[in-house]
């Protein structure tokens, strides 16, 4: 078992290692087939887990592999450790799955690019860095992971280096994430301080002895690292601007895994949570504050891309609302469904963006419904199972977690679901908006000029990778039906440091469960029909309301917050230390030492006029008057 | 003890090394201001013999030996250095060749 997790690990590093080292040896196209291919063995590797984790039961299920001790310091070991356990095998089947088919479409959609040998290196390395973040098996190779996803989100938002938007992007992308990955590092800190292990098992032993407010701090400080990867508000204003990077970039990294992170992290360290109660009712919080607002910012979005990333932002929202709830089990749920088809939104979208040259400004776009029939109804796949209608998969997982938020029975998780449940007529709306601007109506002028379909609507590379994903998008709810079964939480309840039952904390009646069906789908219909007379049909204007446009197109003002709270500032303090200490104080001392001493070296070359005779006479007249001293003293 | 006394010996040597010093001081020509260092080494050498058979010792005497030895090097390096010198058609004048000046 610890050799296939070693293989699942190592494949695509050996991928991207090859690559790039062989540079222009290797053809472009096999270039991208070795990257398709590497995260393939991945995904092998991680069936074969899965495979041999079924056979077993309970406790047996998780393995903890070391490879050396890495960094021993007094009584701190911390080991090079793999832990395999369903939780880590389910996140690298996701990652390695929807990897190896996006990083197979990415073969169509970069063909022709100058650069592809890069790309497709970045992409391997990428699902390095996250199968290394998922299976760490213990809280500084999760750091170590957690950078390096960071560092390959960083190069594949700027690969189109020629861009000065993309590479303002792709700083800002990792600033954001820095800020996260510094208050997770000090959580570290702090947990290695208190409990002297940095391994999951031991340290999840001890979180009982902690003080409370060491627990709280841990926490808040795991949850800064979870809320600036997730992109979830405040630190949620890279991933709009992370869409620079090219479509399958947005599909694998900023949309399928990399900031699913978050949540992964909160249910792997669920006992420090539990252990901080009122952190994870800031995590559920921040959860249901992300779902409406990026809901409403996605509702006056032009951009293609930008739409689906608000969506992105909201339906991690969610899964933040079930960790944060204690549904762990139902959260994870919808991380996978949400990477399925969430990763078909953008591989349609950017499908549709391939045939229009580029172009991703919807108000550009339009009946293509016609012209792309078959884009047309994966986007329409994606789009419904994005709302949550039955039987596709969001409607299991969407609400399974407003259930289980309905059945916490207090104040605080009605709020929680009612803000779910406003989130879900948001989505209907913004998700219809999009297919309806795009797809329905007369083609645009700019369609009928630039779209190009020679090659049917896409290469085999790109339409297979979407056919599989909207399959999956349609059968992947089946695996789990509330009320009826639910082998995914059975599967989850059996990870490492589960000493109760059942996983997760809280249990919808099936009561509950029809109750949130029937609203969630009703909102959701609600929306959809309301997009549809608005953008569909064209019968109603779209309102006006310019007090609240304007906000929601600025985004809320975040990026103008932050300029103007961190930005300004600290480029003022600086000018202020370059004209007042620096150039005077530091640059002013040193130019005078240099001054000084050039002017001394010029009067002591005075003295070396080149004449022999004058030296002689020196040394004559200098010894004559050292002999007289001599003699004179004595 | 033969001969004359220690004076005398070096009374001669500190002719010879003013002789020498002179000579280096006042004369433009780098041979002749070569010579006229060889002519110090020479005065210097006859008061380090001259100690050396006052005091009944030898170590003077090979210290001599020593300087003699140096000398002869260093008249091949400055003998060649002038010959160089003439090769090329520089002005054999020691005033002025001050191209390392300060």
């Amino acid at each position: 078992m610890s050799i296939a997790a070693w293989i699942c690990l190592l494949a695509p590093l050996a991928g991207a290692l090859a690559i790039t080292l062989l540079g222009e040896l290797v053809p472009r196209r096999i270039a991208g087939l070795v990257a398709t291919g590497s995260v393939a063995i991945a995904f092998a590797a991680a069936v074969v887990l899965f495979v041999t984790v079924l056979g077993r039961d309970g406790e047996e299920r998780q393995e903890l592999t070391t490879a050396w001790n890495w960094l021993s310091v007094g009584d701190l070991d911390v080991g090079l450790s793999l832990l395999v356990d369903p939780l880590s095998i389910m996140m690298a089947l996701i990652v390695a799955g929807v990897g190896s088919l996006i990083v197979a479409y990415s073969i169509g959609y970069m063909a022709g690019d100058d650069e592809e040998r890069r790309f497709f290196a970045y992409m391997a390395l990428f699902v390095f860095s996250m199968l290394l973040l998922v299976l760490a098996g213990n809280f500084l190779i999760l750091l170590a992971g957690w950078g390096l996803v960071g560092l390959s989100s960083y190069l594949l938002i700027g690969f189109h280096h020629e861009r000065p938007s993309a590479i303002a992007a792709a700083k800002k992308a990792f600033i954001m994430n820095a800020v996260g990955d510094a208050t997770m590092a000090l959580a570290f800190f702090l947990l290695v301080y208190e409990t002297g292990t940095l391994d999951f098992v031991t340290a999840f032993e001890r979180v009982d002895g902690l003080s409370s407010t060491v627990v709280n701090l841990v926490a808040l400080g795991l949850l800064g690292g979870a809320v600036a990867k997730s992109a979830q508000i405040p630190l949620h204003t890279w991933l709009p601007d992370a869409m620079e990077g090219p479509t399958p970039v947005s599909a694998l990294i900023h949309a399928a895994t990399m900031v699913t992170a978050g949540v992964y992290l909160i249910v792997r360290a669920h006992p420090l949570f539990e252990a901080a109660p009122s952190v994870q009712d800031l995590a559920a919080g921040l959860g249901a504050v992300t779902i409406v607002v990026a809901g409403l910012i996605a509702l006056v979005q032009t951009d293609i891309k930008r739409v689906i990333a608000y969506s992105t932002m909201s339906q991690i929202g969610y899964m933040f609302l079930a960790a944060g709830i204690g549904a762990y089990a139902n959260g994870m749920f919808h991380l996978m469904t949400h990477a399925f088809f969430k990763a078909l939104l953008f591989l349609a979208a950017g499908v549709v963006i391939h045939a229009l040259v580029g172009e991703q400004d919807m108000r550009k776009m339009g009946g293509l419904r016609r012209l792309m029939p078959r884009t047309w109804i994966a986007m329409l796949i994606g789009g419904l199972a994005l709302v949550g209608l039955p039987p596709l998969s969001g409607f299991f997982s969407k609400d399974s977690i407003l259930a289980s938020a309905l059945a916490t029975g207090d104040t605080y998780g009605y709020v929680l679901f009612a803000a779910g449940l406003f989130g879900a007529l948001l989505t209907g709306i913004y998700t219809f908006r999009m297919l309806f601007i795009v797809f329905t109506g007369e083609p645009s002028g700019f369609v009928r000029e630039h779209l190009h379909t020679e090659h049917g609507e896409g290469p085999r590379w790109m339409t297979a990778p979407v056919a599989v994903l909207a399959a999956l998008a349609v059968v992947g709810g089946a695996v789990q039906i509330a009320g009826i079964w639910h082998p995914l939480a059975d599967f989850l309840d059996s990870i490492v440091a589960v000493d109760r039952e059942s996983l997760a904390l809280v249990e919808p009646t099936v009561t509950q469960d029809w109750v949130t069906s029937i609203l969630a789908v009703g909102a959701g219909l609600l929306g959809i029909g309301v997009a549809w007379l608005i953008y569909g049909a064209r019968r109603v204007a779209a309102p006006r309301m310019v007090a609240l446009r304007n906000p929601l197109e600025r985004k809320l003002y975040f990026d103008e917050l932050y300029q103007t709270v961190f930005y300004y500032p600290a480029v003022g303090i600086a000018r202020g230390w370059t004209r007042f200490v620096e150039g005077p104080l530091i640059g002013g001392s040193i130019s005078g030492v240099a001054g000084a001493t050039r002017g001394l070296g010029r009067g002591v070359g005075q003295a070396q006029t080149g004449f022999l005779r004058t030296y002689a006479l020196a040394i004559a007249a200098g010894l004559a008057v050292l002999a007289m001293v001599f003699v004179s003293v004595r | 003890m033969n001969g004359p006394d220690v004076t005398w010996y070096l009374a001669v040597a500190g002719v010879l090394f003013a002789t020498g010093a002179l000579g280096v001081l006042l004369r433009r020509s780098p041979l002749i201001v070569l010579l006229s260092l060889e002519i110090m080494l020479n005065g210097a050498n006859l008061a380090l013999i001259a100690f050396a058979r006052q005091q009944g010792d030898l170590d003077g005497q090979i210290f001599a030996l020593a300087v003699m030895a140096v000398a002869a090097s260093e008249v091949v390096v400055g003998l060649g250095l002038i010959v160089a010198m003439a090769r090329r058609r520089l002005v054999l004048d020691v005033d002025e060749l001050t191209t390392l000046r300060g």
